[in-house]
């Protein structure tokens, strides 16, 4: 990409950020929420995006980062009472060591195997959540004291997901996703072109954790109650995967895209057809993956509206 | 076999001497092991109870890495499957009064027909893509099978009174007969299973087409129709796990994740593709969750966790598993 058209998305970010910033003094409540909600699933799509579309590796387990990052500022206002911005810090940093930890094992593994271990490491992570009581409440779950202004996590999520966006941006455009992107197509011809792919699929990995950390402990605030089941919730994972795979795999709109028009429906089908909606995500989780499985983005290269072999 | 796959063998078989001494030493700790007549007759029932356990998973295992092994695709529907067999003999238990063992004659062919139904619309698209595709598209189904099985059952638990009786083994060891049932017809099923596979000309198409699909082509084996099958047999199998399940636990629309769970673990300690390994993974993983169940306080959540955990280390020891070839 040009220069020209770098300056161009940043100030097309820029629009977004304002436009965004000046937008909850003008919602309701609930509107404010569904767009930090919103904000929250490009955070996490975006991530979940550095390993699995950008590095080819699918993660079948992100959302344990998500919950630690949740349980790291849920444990720490309530039972510390710290303030809750620094346990944000900390939850990152956290699911940084953890992600190291997972990674540096797992990342040996390929395709399917690493998708199964990630799996089983989300669900390992959710039964140890419930099993260490004295420091996470077990099954009861926390409940922080309320001091939230809706204001506060809202701007906290924004300023989250426009760093993510960055960030996704960056890597997508450097030097490093590039190497990324020789490690997904093809590991022992990159590793032979002289590329690290253990440290590289590594700090891929780290980054992605780093994120939904954050996410997460946001996302505690905002609702003030957290338990393993909600928080290690299988389906977290699936969304990230389903809306990257719905906006477009290894791209950085696709994710953004997805993300928000799959929140948006998911929010529609629940608010209108209550007992039925989640059969409906169901099949409308098999119709994207059987029919869409490049995307938008693809479907979007195929009729020639965007430039192919590139990342957007 | 090459020398690292020999070593890795026997720092698995290393790794599980130790796993399987953890709950003993737990159980050490806490004090739940007293090493009394009583207790041991207990630990000799759970043991075989284990056993009896392991031969049902084994079997809705072997689906799994039917599906698996043929066309590299995760099912992460096959709990649902079974929890499908399960309401399905339920249904057929108390609204037709049909036996639970003789439902298996009427599920089965339903079963069949639903696997083959799922292939064709769903899963050939999946094959030889992704990974990811075939595990979205399997974990969207799962979940419209759940919240289906929901609306009409609600998420009540439900069970089937079916031979409460219990047998006596030993002075020490009872089982119940329900157990004993389940395990004498998972066997008998796994067993026809792996003799179809072996020995019929079919059988053998749809082991070549797992060793190379390619190449089964060319030698005048329809693919397409052995996947339908492969899905077909994978699904009966689920819904005759899951009518034996019934019988012996209680269930309800949320139990088929676990059961998917544990049978990933299974087939991943036993090999990819591995007939005979799903079987020795099933027996060992249910022996294992006996003896954490039993010794290891806080019992039902740490047998997922020992669950989980065997399976991502013997992932991380030796990715093809006991029977396996080396892969990763």
């Amino acid at each position: 990409m040009t220069r020209v058209e770098h300056l161009r998305n940043l100030a097309l970010l820029g629009a977004c950020a304002v436009a965004l910033a000046i937008l909850p003094h003008a919602l309701t409540v609930y509107l404010r929420s569904f767009v930090l909600f919103t904000m929250m699933y490009v955070v996490l799509a975006l991530s979940w995006n550095i390993i699995s579309g950008f590095t080819g590796y699918t993660s079948f387990g992100h959302v344990a980062f998500y919950g630690i990052g949740a349980y790291a500022c849920a444990i720490l206002v309530a039972d510390y009472r710290w303030h809750w911005l620094p346990t944000l810090g900390v939850g990152a940093v956290l699911a940084a060591v953890v992600g190291v930890g997972i990674g540096y094992p797992v990342l040996r593994l390929k395709g399917p195997y690493f998708a199964i271990a990630m799996l089983g490491a989300a669900e390992g992570t959710r039964v140890v959540a419930t099993v260490w009581d004295g420091l996470t409440h077990g099954g009861l779950g926390i409940s922080l004291p309320s001091a939230e202004t809706s204001l506060e996590t809202y701007d906290a999520m924004l300023v989250l997901m426009l760093l993510t966006i960055v960030v996704a941006y960056g890597v997508g455009h450097s030097r490093f996703g590039v190497r990324l992107n020789a490690i997904r197509e093809d590991e022992v011809a990159a590793e032979a072109l002289g590329i690290n792919a253990t440290l590289y699929k590594l700090a891929a990995f780290v980054l992605s954790a780093v994120f939904p950390a954050v996410a997460g402990g946001i996302q505690a605030y905002k609702v003030l109650y957290i338990d393993p089941p909600s928080v290690f919730f299988v389906q977290i994972t699936i969304a990230m995967a389903l809306m990257s795979m719905l906006g477009g795999k290894g791209t950085v709109i696709g994710p953004i895209v997805g993300a928000m028009l799959l929140y948006t429906a998911q929010e529609l089908t629940w608010v209108n057809f209550p007992t039925a909606h989640l059969i409906a995500y169901g099949l409308f989780i098999v119709l994207v993956a059987r029919f869409m499985p490049r995307g938008l983005m693809g479907f979007a290269i195929d009729r020639g509206w965007v430039r192919k072999g590139m990342i957007h | 076999m090459e020398r690292s796959d020999v070593r890795s063998l026997y720092l698995l078989a290393a790794f599980l001497v130790c796993a399987y001494a953890m709950p003993f030493l737990v159980g050490a700790w806490a004090g739940t092991v007293r090493l009394d007549e009583r207790w041991l007759g207990n630990l000799a029932t759970v043991v075989v109870g284990g056993v009896m356990q392991g031969g049902v998973y084994a079997m809705f295992a072997l689906g799994l890495t039917l599906i698996f092994g043929v066309m590299r695709i995760i099912n992460a529907a096959h709990g649902e499957m079974v929890m499908m067999g399960a309401y399905l003999t339920w249904v057929a238990f108390f609204y037709l009064g049909v036996d639970p063992l003789l439902s298996i004659v009427l599920t089965l062919p339903i079963a069949f027909v639903f696997g083959v139904v799922v292939q064709k619309l769903l899963l050939d698209a999946a094959v030889g893509a992704p990974e990811l595709t075939g595990l979205l598209i399997t974990f969207g189904l799962g979940l419209a099978m759940i919240y289906t099985a929901e609306l009409i059952f609600t998420t009540d638990f439900r069970t089937i009174p079916y031979a409460p009786g219990t047998v006596q083994l030993t002075s020490a060891i009872a089982v119940g007969q329900n157990r004993v049932i389940s395990f004498v017809l998972a066997v008998a099923i796994s067993t026809a299973v792996y003799l179809f596979l072996k020995l019929s000309r079919l059988g053998k198409a749809v082991r070549a087409t797992a060793l190379n699909a390619e190449v089964a082509m060319v030698c005048g084996i329809d693919v397409r129709r052995i996947y339908l099958i492969t899905t077909g047999l994978a699904a009966a199998l689920a819904v005759a796990g899951g009518a034996l399940v019934s019988i012996q636990f209680g269930f309800n629309p949320e139990t088929g994740v676990l059961y998917t769970l544990q049978a990933f673990a299974i087939i991943v300690l036993g090999g990819r593709g591995h007939y005979v390994g799903a079987l020795i993974g099933g027996l060992m993983l249910a022996v294992l969750e006996n003896l954490v169940s039993l010794m290891v306080p806080n019992g039902t959540a740490m047998v997922e966790l020992a669950a989980y955990g065997l399976m991502i280390s013997v992932l991380l020891i030796r990715p093809g598993g006991l029977m396996g070839v080396k892969e990763g």
